[in-house]
């Protein structure tokens, strides 16, 4: 089929399917455990409910009624749903990138295990042509009503992506590399030592943090002294951190800014559970998300070939025993900050577990093609992940009304990603809570969420 | 105690004009001032025959005697570790004097920190051999903790947390010097005195510590002569006697990096140089009248009030509130305009200015001074003086 010649065309066509309602789809097979604690496995879901497989989280909402194989990015594609008719004439006219920028689900009921569920689709609509970093292309919304076998509603998205050129995106031509030319990045100060210390930096090139102990009293001591300053005890060893800490003191240097650091910079002083304290830098977290006390975990830079120094970073937050209570909460608590490692095992299992068979999101090849550095995270998987530290926070009994979330840089393999949130309102028994995840592009996924919160459980 | 108390004096002060470009040499600058200390006293400079420096001052004194055609030079010494020395050279200049090892001292700062290089920059691009000293920084420099501001951020941190201090209250000490350097036709900023919304509307340096926060480097030299009291008897200027001076160093010490013990809210060092202070010359806090507290960062203002007794741990901030320490309150500090308004010459023109309030010669004069307090680096190995009208 020969797409339209010109935009002018293109756009008539694309506003010609607007509006238009798609047959319902009917998901080939029902609600199943196993696929339910696969998703759970991937995304770190640990709410018993779901673990059980008796039911879905409800971030899964859209994963039920995706074709079910692995079969590439035109699995599926029928032109009577006008969204995909709508893909076809965006991918004929040379729009062929794809990325997804904003989900909102409602959630009506929980889905439940043995649930076969449709999906009803109607493209709401196509934007004009639009620059973007990622390039020049449209967004295209959509809106998916989802109901169970009886035709009751389970759930609504609003879903938009958007298609483009690949090539076409702002700024983003990778420097040309010249061979000749030795053109070293700046690298940090290095740090000096002598054999007073080389241990402890040896320590580090093999991702262990050594703390000096003076043998004879046990005593940790750090930065590295050369006798113990009670006994003149001279013999050390050294003990291997475990990682832990917490922020003692910090400061964000802004003023000058020295090649070799990415800024916005935090540096802290971290006290380790060993008892000692060390000047690190804390990463993930933008400074005004810093606070004494806070619980951190150690990561690592490799600084310069020879070089790996230690960094700290928002411990991972547990999930809580029980269910948080809506008395406990109030409008500007923060939720825990929580790392996100994405890694490529997470991005490829992350589309898998959501039946995304994009090609983006598992083959690198096919994603530098579509003008993308590497294979990125699916929304789906975004979603998850957030729901997931959403639920931990909230506890087993919290119930999702929604979740709304729209995605900007995209993670990469290889980055962290830290999610940050606090509550916004609190309404009755529903509380919401903004969030973002922040990775070292940028932004990658902000939003927010409706939870109903059981209440303190007195007088009734 | 290092001298008897009020046994030895400063009989004389020079200074160069304060700018951010001399448009001259640090050793001419050097050689003005010390020039300027001796007409000052009314001493033919060819009687001086000491010269007590302290740590990064580039002049040395074989080229400063040698300017000044200084016949014979008895007593020569450098204290180290840069700021905190300042007091220093004056304590151990008055010994020098005392003990008959020298007749007439100069201690002496002079540079272009401004104009020839940038002080503020720290140990960016610092050369670092496998020695201790530097070592040292291999703790802190790698993670970005490079510059003077940089290290006295992470302690502001930790005493607004732990003390409720805020960013006003560190803006309160800028502002009081800023009043009080506006009054000073040698301040470098004369007439520009500030609010405490221009403080918190300047921009974040390092959190929490904003510009105005910050003393600026200068280009400048301050001289200070220092004798007996028998000789200061036959000099033009009342004298200002040493009741006392002191330096200190406390457990586990590093250069604006002393991040590793029990409590970083404090300035322990400082506590050393008070015991001493205090005891050397038999008056406490309520017989001060004014003091000159080394202010190259408002945070570390705050802890000084504690470590000396003039309020209690962590009340600083309502030591210092409501003009108390701006001239017509209790304590007035750095009534030239200290480091953050009248120049930064590492604390040698809070000497100067000590030296003025005792003999009433200030330009903010505060009524009555019998004695001033004078503090050196805050966060560094430093030292202290205790200046008193009375002596002899």
């Amino acid at each position: 089929m020969t797409g339209p010649q010109s935009s002018a065309q293109l756009d008539a066509a694309l506003q010609a399917l607007v509006g238009r309602q798609g047959p319902v789809q009917v998901a080939a097979h029902p609600v199943a455990g196993d696929e339910i604690r696969a998703w759970c496995g991937v995304m770190g879901e640990a709410n018993a409910r779901f673990l059980a497989g008796d039911a879905a989280p409800p971030a899964t909402l859209n994963i039920w009624t995706m074709p079910d194989r692995l079969e590439g990015s035109d699995a599926g594609r029928d032109d009577a749903q006008p969204q995909h008719a709508a893909y076809g004439l965006l991918d004929a006219a040379g729009f062929t990138g794809v990325v997804a920028t904003n989900s909102d689900q409602a959630y009506e009921r929980l889905i439940l295990a043995g649930d076969v569920l449709s999906a009803q689709t109607t493209l709401a609509g196509i934007s004009a042509e639009k620059q973007t970093a990622l390039g020049t292309g449209h967004f295209v919304t959509t809106e998916v009503a989802y109901t169970d076998g009886s035709g009751a509603p389970v759930g609504r998205l609003t879903f938009r992506i958007f298609k483009f050129r690949p090539g076409t995106g702002r700024g983003r031509e990778e420097a040309p590399q010249d061979p000749g030319v030795d053109d070293e990045p700046p690298r940090r100060p290095r740090p000096r030592w002598n054999q007073d210390q080389a241990w402890h930096w040896e320590g580090l090139r093999e991702r262990e943090l050594r703390i000096q102990r003076f043998t004879d009293s046990g005593r940790l001591v750090h930065p590295p002294a050369n006798a113990d300053p009670v006994t003149h005890g001279m013999d050390h060893d050294w003990v291997v951190a475990s990682g832990r800490g917490t922020l003692y003191s910090w400061t964000a240097p802004e003023h000058p800014q020295v090649p070799g650091f990415d800024y916005p910079l935090v540096v802290g002083l971290v006290e380790l559970e060993e008892g000692v304290r060390l000047v690190s830098n804390v990463v993930g977290l933008p400074s005004d998300q810093l606070e004494i006390g806070m619980p951190l975990e150690l990561c690592w830079l490799d600084s310069h070939d020879d070089v790996t120094l230690h960094q700290f970073r928002p411990a991972q937050p547990g999930r809580r025993d029980g269910t948080l209570r809506r008395g406990e909460v109030a409008v500007g608590d923060r939720l825990p900050p929580c790392p996100v490692d994405v890694t490529r095992e997470l991005v490829v299992g992350g589309a898998t577990a959501t039946f995304d068979g994009q090609d983006v999101h598992h083959d690198p090849a096919a994603a530098r093609a579509k003008g993308l550095p590497d294979v990125i995270m699916n929304i789906l998987t975004s979603s998850g992940v957030v729901a997931r530290w959403l639920g931990d926070w909230a506890g087993n009994d919290a119930e999702f009304r929604n979740l709304r979330i729209g995605l900007g840089v995209s993670n990469h393999p290889d980055d962290v990603m830290t999610l940050t949130g606090s509550v916004e309102a609190c309404e009755g028994d529903t509380v919401t809570v903004a969030f973002a995840g922040t990775n070292s592009l940028g932004r990658h996924v902000h939003g927010a969420a409706d939870l109903v919160l059981p209440d303190d459980g007195r007088g009734g | 105690m290092w001298t008897p108390a009020r046994q030895t004096a400063i009989v004389g002060i020079g200074a160069t004009e304060f700018s951010k470009d001399s448009g001259r040499t640090p050793m001419q600058l050097a050689t003005e001032a010390c020039l300027a200390a001796c007409a000052d006293a009314g001493l033919d400079p060819h009687e001086v025959d000491g010269m007590s420096l302290f740590s990064m001052e580039r002049n040395f004194e074989i080229e400063v005697a040698r300017n000044l055609g200084i016949p014979r030079l008895r007593f020569f010494s450098m204290v180290n570790h840069g700021g905190g020395g300042g007091c220093a050279t004056v304590g151990m200049a008055a010994m020098a004097v005392h003990t008959g090892a020298a007749d007439h001292v100069l201690a002496y700062r002079a540079f272009n920190e401004r104009s020839w290089h940038r002080f503020g920059r720290g140990v960016q691009g610092h050369h670092q051999s496998p020695e201790a000293n530097d070592v040292s920084y291999s703790w802190t420099s790698p993670f970005g903790l490079l510059t003077p501001a940089q290290w006295a951020a992470v302690f502001a941190t930790r005493y607004m947390h732990e003390y409720g201090a805020t960013s006003e209250d560190f803006g309160r000490i800028a502002v009081a010097d800023r009043r009080h350097a506006a009054n000073n036709p040698a301040a470098f900023f004369h007439g520009r005195p500030i609010t405490l919304e221009d403080h918190q509307a300047s921009r974040m340096i390092s959190a929490p510590l904003r510009l105005l926060d910050c003393c600026q480097e200068s280009d400048g030299g301050v001289a200070l002569l220092i004798t007996t009291a028998d000789r200061a008897r036959d000099l033009d200027q009342p004298p200002a006697w040493i009741a006392g001076a002191a330096q200190g160093v406390a457990e586990d010490q590093w250069m604006m990096r002393s991040y590793y013990r029990e409590d970083i809210t404090g300035i322990p060092e400082m506590g050393v140089v008070a015991e001493q202070l205090w005891a050397a010359s038999g008056v406490g806090p309520s017989d001060v009248q004014a003091a000159m507290l080394y202010d190259h960062f408002t945070p570390l203002v705050l802890p000084q009030f504690e470590e000396f007794g003039f309020c209690g741990r962590g009340e600083a901030r309502d030591f210092i509130a409501d003009g108390n320490i701006e001239v017509g309150g209790g304590l007035p500090v750095n009534t030239s305009g200290g480091q953050l308004g009248e120049a930064y010459i590492h604390g040698m023109n809070g000497i100067a200015e000590a030296v003025r309030q005792v003999r009433g010669t200030s330009v903010n004069q505060v009524a009555g001074t019998t004695n001033v307090l004078v503090t050196s680096g805050s966060g560094v190995p430093t030292s202290g003086l205790l200046l008193s009208s009375e002596g002899g």
